[in-house]
């Protein structure tokens, strides 16, 4: 008797895949985002990358060479080190700042385009007045005033936890950008997840679940939220790079990420203040910060054009 | 059409409330005061001046006094830091600084932007659209404070062109070109895709099929609505304006009201940080309401739409 074969049909996930290993463009930069996060979290850990702050004043603003690659500052500080450093500051906000606006905009989205009528008109006209004010003045007046209790934060954790002040505080000293970042960068993913989930809520699978007695709850987070996951992975991909170039820019004026941390902005802005002495203080963390802006933009247009080839571009 | 418009101006006023609303008690959270300078006033001087300055009040008296000193007398109250002067005449000095660096700069960023995007989409997934659009994502991930000290160290080199300050007329162009480049990437891969969405509708197909030239159906037919995403994003950019002109007037020096801004945060100057919001309000509200004037004469179906 003769077997049947099956064809086994590809899954939506599997075509996207397909789709986005085709594309050089976001694949080479998904290497080099995974290298980046790889040298920036795990190359530190090495011995022959040298503390980022230990000062050596015999060895001011040194050129390129084999004990400092990147050549070291005003302070003497190795600029390699400082550069990986920082990445660390500029990746952590960039990741943790939207996972908070992705939070807040799947949630808000997710509920104003499930009730509608009303409520969703209140919501959605509420997201225009938000989106309307200057986001920028917000978030430095709104990081400024969250300080003083994420300092208490700090302590109180400090003498819960009995963990040392050096592991703690430079982590938590980033919690104000974090929130306030991403409590103001939710807007336009609560646009979008509102109008997915209004189109998915009018497909007949999920009037099925409803006539067999699902829960409101059930059916929101069971039947529809799945299917949003494509739609949210691209636009939180696209909102990262705007996330961090938020981030260096309050860097870069002196509101934003703080002593003893240091950030790609801070480190831009220090080189761009000594650029006539040693150039390479600003090219490092500038090329550094640029490479993953632009890679972090090729990643986001190829998944784009992988999970969702209807918006696609061309 | 007037019932658009008034909506949005009532969209616009609500908008100015809630922001300044916002700020008021968010400034009022900051830790320190505006009153710490480098020296260490006794305790009788420092609550002699929150007296003089109404800061002893309950927040909601402060916020109730300010509106009416604003709505009834025009009076947005005194720097707190900066002695004898009055909020009104730092936004009146810098404020035709930042908005003829701001316009000057969005001038820029649309003779570039437009025609650059205009051209991409004419050679549309040719060498000049891979460029041209490489350059536009360049033009996204290099940040303004990238750009400004490169653009001072190497154009700044030339002859009459100056890397700091505000007293001569060719002070604009560093600043200017810095604002303008940023926002020309952006326009220009909305020109791009606005132009190349135009491009493969029927009318276009049918206009060829009539025998119109290339540069006919480009500047006559497609560009009116192939414009349309373009200038939509001129509103928000406006306010990215703002968020650029933090930067490039610190780069440059330039006494706007960025560096205001920047400079009244550091220092808790409660009234000036409110009056500076206020005026960004205003502004963004208003490039907000051209920007729907502008659709709305580009587009006929948006007119329809209002007046029906």
């Amino acid at each position: 008797m003769k077997k049947i074969q099956f064809q086994q049909g590809n899954s939506l996930w599997k075509d996207a895949r397909q789709r986005l290993y085709r594309n050089k463009a976001a694949m080479a930069a998904l290497f080099f985002l995974v290298f980046m996060v790889l040298a920036c979290f795990l190359l530190p850990l090495f011995p022959f990358i040298e503390n980022p702050n230990a000062t050596n004043l015999d060895n001011i603003a040194a050129p390129c060479s084999w004990e400092h690659p990147f050549g070291t500052d005003q302070l003497g500080r190795d600029l390699l080190a400082r550069v990986l450093y920082g990445g660390r500051i500029s990746l952590l906000v960039g990741l943790v700042a939207t996972l908070v606006a992705l939070m807040i905009g799947l949630l808000y989205g997710l509920i104003s385009g499930y009730i509608g009528g009303k409520t969703d008109a209140l919501m959605m006209r509420t997201v225009d007045v938000l989106f309307a004010l200057p986001f920028i003045v917000l978030v430095i007046v709104f990081s400024l005033s969250i300080e003083e209790p994420s300092r208490e934060l700090t302590e109180s954790v400090i003498t819960w936890t009995g963990w040392s002040r050096e592991s703690v505080a430079p982590i938590l000293g980033l919690v104000p950008l974090f929130i306030a970042i991403g409590a103001l960068g939710w807007l336009t993913l609560a646009r979008i997840v509102r109008t997915q989930t209004m189109e998915i809520k009018s497909l007949e699978y999920v009037q099925a679940a409803r006539s067999l007695g699902l829960g409101h709850l059930r059916i929101l987070f069971k039947h529809i939220a799945p299917n949003l996951l494509g739609t949210v992975v691209v636009y939180t991909t696209l909102a990262v790079p705007g996330i961090m170039l938020t981030e260096s820019t309050l860097s870069f004026i002196g509101l934003g990420v703080k002593a003893p941390n240091s950030s790609w902005g801070t480190l831009i802005k220090e080189g761009a203040d000594r650029m006539e002495v040693s150039p390479e203080l600003l090219i490092f963390p500038s090329l550094f910060f640029c490479l993953t802006l632009l890679a972090l933009n090729f990643l986001g247009d190829g998944l784009r054009d992988a999970i969702d080839p209807k918006t696609a571009k061309d | 059409m007037t019932k658009l418009l008034l909506r949005r101006l009532g969209q616009g006023v609500l908008v100015i409330f809630v922001l300044e609303t916002i700020t008021f008690f968010l400034v009022r959270m900051l830790p320190g005061n505006p009153f710490l300078g480098e020296r260490k006033l006794p305790r009788h001087i420092m609550e002699q001046l929150n007296a003089l300055y109404g800061l002893d009040q309950s927040a909601v008296v402060q916020y109730m006094n300010y509106w009416k000193g604003i709505l009834l007398h025009g009076d947005f109250g005194p720097s707190l830091v900066r002695e004898g002067l009055q909020v009104s005449r730092i936004i009146a000095e810098a404020f035709p600084v930042s908005l003829t660096l701001g316009i000057v700069g969005m001038l820029i960023a649309i003779c570039i932007g437009i025609p650059a995007g205009m051209l991409s989409a004419c050679y549309r997934n040719k060498w000049p659209d891979a460029v041209l659009m490489l350059l536009a994502m360049l033009g996204i991930c290099i940040p303004a404070f990238v750009i400004g000290p490169v653009f001072g160290k190497t154009l700044g080199q030339l002859p009459g062109l100056s890397v700091a300050g505000w007293d001569s007329a060719m002070c604009i162009v560093l600043p200017a070109l810095t604002l303008g480049l940023i926002n020309a990437a952006y326009l220009a891969r909305l020109t791009r895709g606005g132009m190349l969405e135009v491009l493969s509708q029927e009318y276009i197909r049918t206009a060829k099929a009539k025998g119109a030239g290339g540069m006919r159906i480009m500047f006559v037919h497609a560009l009116r609505s192939g414009l349309l995403p373009a200038v939509s994003y001129l509103g928000p950019a406006f306010a990215a304006l703002i968020t650029g002109s933090f930067v490039v007037e610190t780069c440059f020096q330039v006494p706007g009201m960025g560096l205001h801004f920047v400079n009244a945060t550091t220092d808790r100057d409660y009234f000036l940080i409110q009056g500076l919001v206020l005026c960004y309000g205003v502004l963004i509200v208003v490039a907000n309401l051209v920007v729907d004037l502008v659709l709305i004469a580009l587009n006929p179906r948006l007119r329809a739409q209002g007046t029906a």
